[in-house]
């Protein structure tokens, strides 16, 4: 794990970077909600803030946006530091904001053109409503909207001042599938145009599919930074198996026996390596067929009764449940 | 500039499309000043009914009666024969006052008109005995009593004198001073006025701020580069116009409706206007501030506000009440901004009289104002 936030770091030379949080730390009493979080963000790259809830993420994210100050650290943006030109770096930025609700009684036009007359400079309202889809609905109030075209005005909001940098917070949660494809093509243009986003989510399959690279959260801390191909692939192999024993799920969870399993697993053929979740054992291998036909035998022979098998390709899951022991829904 | 001006009519479109704002900021004053304005708002206020029972029934007590009917206007008098019927009537409140004129009414006067040539030697003889009138009033409804009673005993006194043969030495006349013929209505409609600036800036700030900094509405503007003091500068304005057109509507259906009369300046009634509504804005935004959530702004500002609105002297003139309330009354917001409208409405009051209220009401603004700035929080 320490490897992969090293490698990250080597190969971000070159060009300056657009955000770089170093050592930001926030308390809330005792317990530390951010913890010592460092990376740096390249210009024009869709920066992915993956972990469960309460894995930090939105504070990190409100630190360098300024909104709120960090008991230790330093958080700079376009040059900026959050905390000595706290103007200049609202200048550069746009938000959204997990969970903000917007006047119900103001029309969609209405709401874009006071957030416009906000900013010093900003750009013109109806390419943005464009852009966002909401074209058909400027006259609609915000009341009147649907859960997507709410969040769709909510990153039009953080496109009036035409900001260099966009921080999204959770943007497609509590979205249906249809409303969150939507976004992430909005999200995927962007990007196409030059803005550097900043994207946090919980959602593993998002983060795939937008970000270039992901900083994993958990408790406060990163724990990993990288790419999401190489994420994937620091676990060494391609597929998961996933099973079940149920004979064991009786025993008490310190049993020897439980111990001997996850040994036995172990020594399949081509298995890299073997997580618990809960009672799902899922044995990670780059060899699908030779694993399989190994484990069946080894079953056979040593008399384990197996059920719920599937398989399927490694994902970003794997990587957090790997280097947490928790599924990131669990939080 | 720019964001002044949007802000200003967003809070003005939010103030206009929410029916509940509409509703109990525009109707419900007109609404209650008709309703208190049609019932006690002609002549005296009160209309009092009394009964009378002539149990002598002879010429002098027929006169009695006769001269009590004549009061009409004031207090309406009906004969009556049956005495617990009249009792049980005076307890349900159906009448406020029974007047029994006992049997033996005439012979007494009649005893008393032949001995009062030989007034002179009564300090020596036993004091014959007087008439009696008896009077039966409900003491739950002390106001409208006191007031029946006095009106009665200035009738028998007319009569006692007249049969005394007593002509006058010294009588009082009596002329107000302000000779404006002042109605309820013309003394409540600037209570209402005032009582609207409280409710909309104190409840309405409470309760608006506190509901914007719990959904992140504060927190979104937060994030971009708009001032505190240009958002603050915003929902001042749109509240002052709010307040304006209120004050407005208000005087206008008094006038049209009731004819109050505003008989000072339109510009000092409007300085009091603004006054007051930034005064209970503060207010308001020190309550947003002290709320720890938005569920608890509204009973907060309705805990400050409530007391004000009995005790401000909206509805009842502060004289009326004790006077170790009185004390506690005068250094209240509300008590000036009453005050202050009334005398400007009613009497035609300038600054040169009311600088103290204005000068208290600016009192309690600058402070109001320095604590809400230095409580203020975006989140």
């Amino acid at each position: 794990m320490i490897e992969t936030v090293k490698a990250a770091e080597s190969d971000s030379g070159g060009e300056e970077p657009v955000i770089r949080a170093e050592g930001l730390v926030k308390r809330y009493g005792p317990s530390t909600v951010v913890d010592n979080v460092r990376f740096e963000v390249r210009r024009g790259e869709i920066f992915g803030l993956l972990g469960p809830n309460g894995a930090g993420k939105t504070t990190t994210m409100e630190m360098i946006e300024g909104l709120r100050r960090p008991d230790a650290g330093v958080a700079i943006v376009a040059g900026y530091d959050t905390q000595k030109d706290l103007k200049k770096v609202r200048e550069t930025i746009g938000v959204q904001l997990q969970s903000t609700s917007l006047f119900d009684l103001l029309k969609v036009k209405e709401i874009l053109r006071m957030y416009a007359s906000f900013y010093p400079m900003s750009v013109p309202i109806r390419p943005l409503l464009a852009d966002m889809i909401l074209e058909e609905k400027k006259n609609e109030r915000v009341k009147h909207l649907s859960g997507g075209q709410r969040q769709r005005l909510a990153i039009a909001l953080a496109l009036v001042n035409d900001p260099q940098v966009v921080f999204l917070d959770e943007p497609t949660t509590g979205l249906d599938p249809q409303a969150r494809r939507t976004l992430w093509d909005i999200i995927l243009k962007l990007k196409a145009r030059g803005k550097t986003i900043v994207l946090s989510t919980h959602y593993m399959e998002e983060a795939h599919v937008l970000c270039d690279r992901i900083c994993l959260m958990d408790r406060g801390r990163v724990i990993a930074l990288d790419t999401p191909d190489r994420l994937v692939r620091s676990l060494q192999s391609n597929n998961a198996v996933e099973l079940r024993l149920p004979e064991l799920e009786k025993l008490p969870p310190d049993d020897p026996n439980r111990r001997r399993a996850i040994e036995t697993l172990k020594r399949v053929k081509e298995v890299k390596q073997v997580d618990v979740q809960k009672d799902v054992y899922v044995l990670y291998t780059d060899h699908l067929q030779a694993t399989l036909t190994d484990w069946i035998a080894t079953a056979e022979r040593e008399g384990y009764a197996f059920s719920d098998l599937r398989t399927r390709t490694a994902t970003l899951e794997d990587v957090f449940i790997h280097l947490t022991g928790r599924s990131l829904r669990e939080g | 500039m720019k964001a002044y001006l949007q802000l200003t009519l967003a809070q003005l479109r939010l103030f206009a499309r929410n029916r509940q704002v509409m509703f109990w900021s525009l109707l419900f004053p007109v609404f209650f000043m008709a309703m208190l304005g049609l019932f006690m708002g002609n002549g005296s206020g009160i209309s009092l009914t009394g009964a009378i029972l002539d149990e002598d029934n002879s010429p002098a007590s027929r006169d009695l009666v006769k001269s009590l009917e004549m009061l009409g206007t004031v207090i309406e008098f009906k004969e009556q024969h049956d005495r617990d019927e009249a009792m049980e009537e005076l307890k349900r409140g159906d009448r406020h006052i029974v007047v029994v004129i006992p049997k033996g009414y005439e012979d007494l006067i009649k005893g008393l008109e032949s001995a009062a040539p030989m007034a002179g030697y009564m300090e020596f003889d036993p004091l014959p005995p007087i008439a009696t009138v008896e009077a039966y009033y409900d003491e739950t409804n002390m106001t409208a009593s006191q007031l029946a009673l006095s009106v009665l005993s200035q009738v028998v006194d007319g009569v006692s004198k007249q049969l005394a043969h007593y002509s006058p030495l010294v009588t009082v006349q009596a002329s107000a001073v302000q000779s404006l013929h002042l109605k309820y209505i013309d003394f409540l409609v600037p209570g209402i006025l005032a009582m609207m600036i409280m409710s909309t800036n104190l409840n309405g700030v409470a309760g608006q701020i506190a509901s914007w900094r719990e959904r992140g509405i504060l927190r979104r503007m937060q994030s971009t580069t708009l001032n505190a003091s240009t958002f603050i500068a915003a929902q001042i304005t749109a509240r002052l116009v709010m307040n304006g057109m209120q004050a407005f509507i208000v005087v206008l259906v008094g006038s049209l409706c009731f004819g109050t009369q505003v008989n000072g300046s339109w510009l000092l009634l409007s300085l009091f206007v603004v006054l007051g509504t930034l005064t209970f804005m503060s207010l308001g935004f020190i309550i947003a501030s002290l709320a720890r959530t938005p569920e608890s702004a509204g009973p907060i500002a309705g805990f400050v506000s409530f007391p004000m609105l009995f005790l401000g002297g909206v509805f009842f003139p502060i004289k009326e009440m004790p006077v170790f309330l009185q004390h506690i009354v005068k250094l209240l917001p509300i008590s000036h901004l009453t005050t202050a409208m009334r005398q400007v409405m009613n009497v035609g009051a300038d600054l040169s009289t009311l600088w103290p209220e204005a000068a208290l009401l600016g009192g309690w603004m600058i402070v109001a104002f320095a604590i809400s700035s230095y409580t203020f929080k975006w989140e």
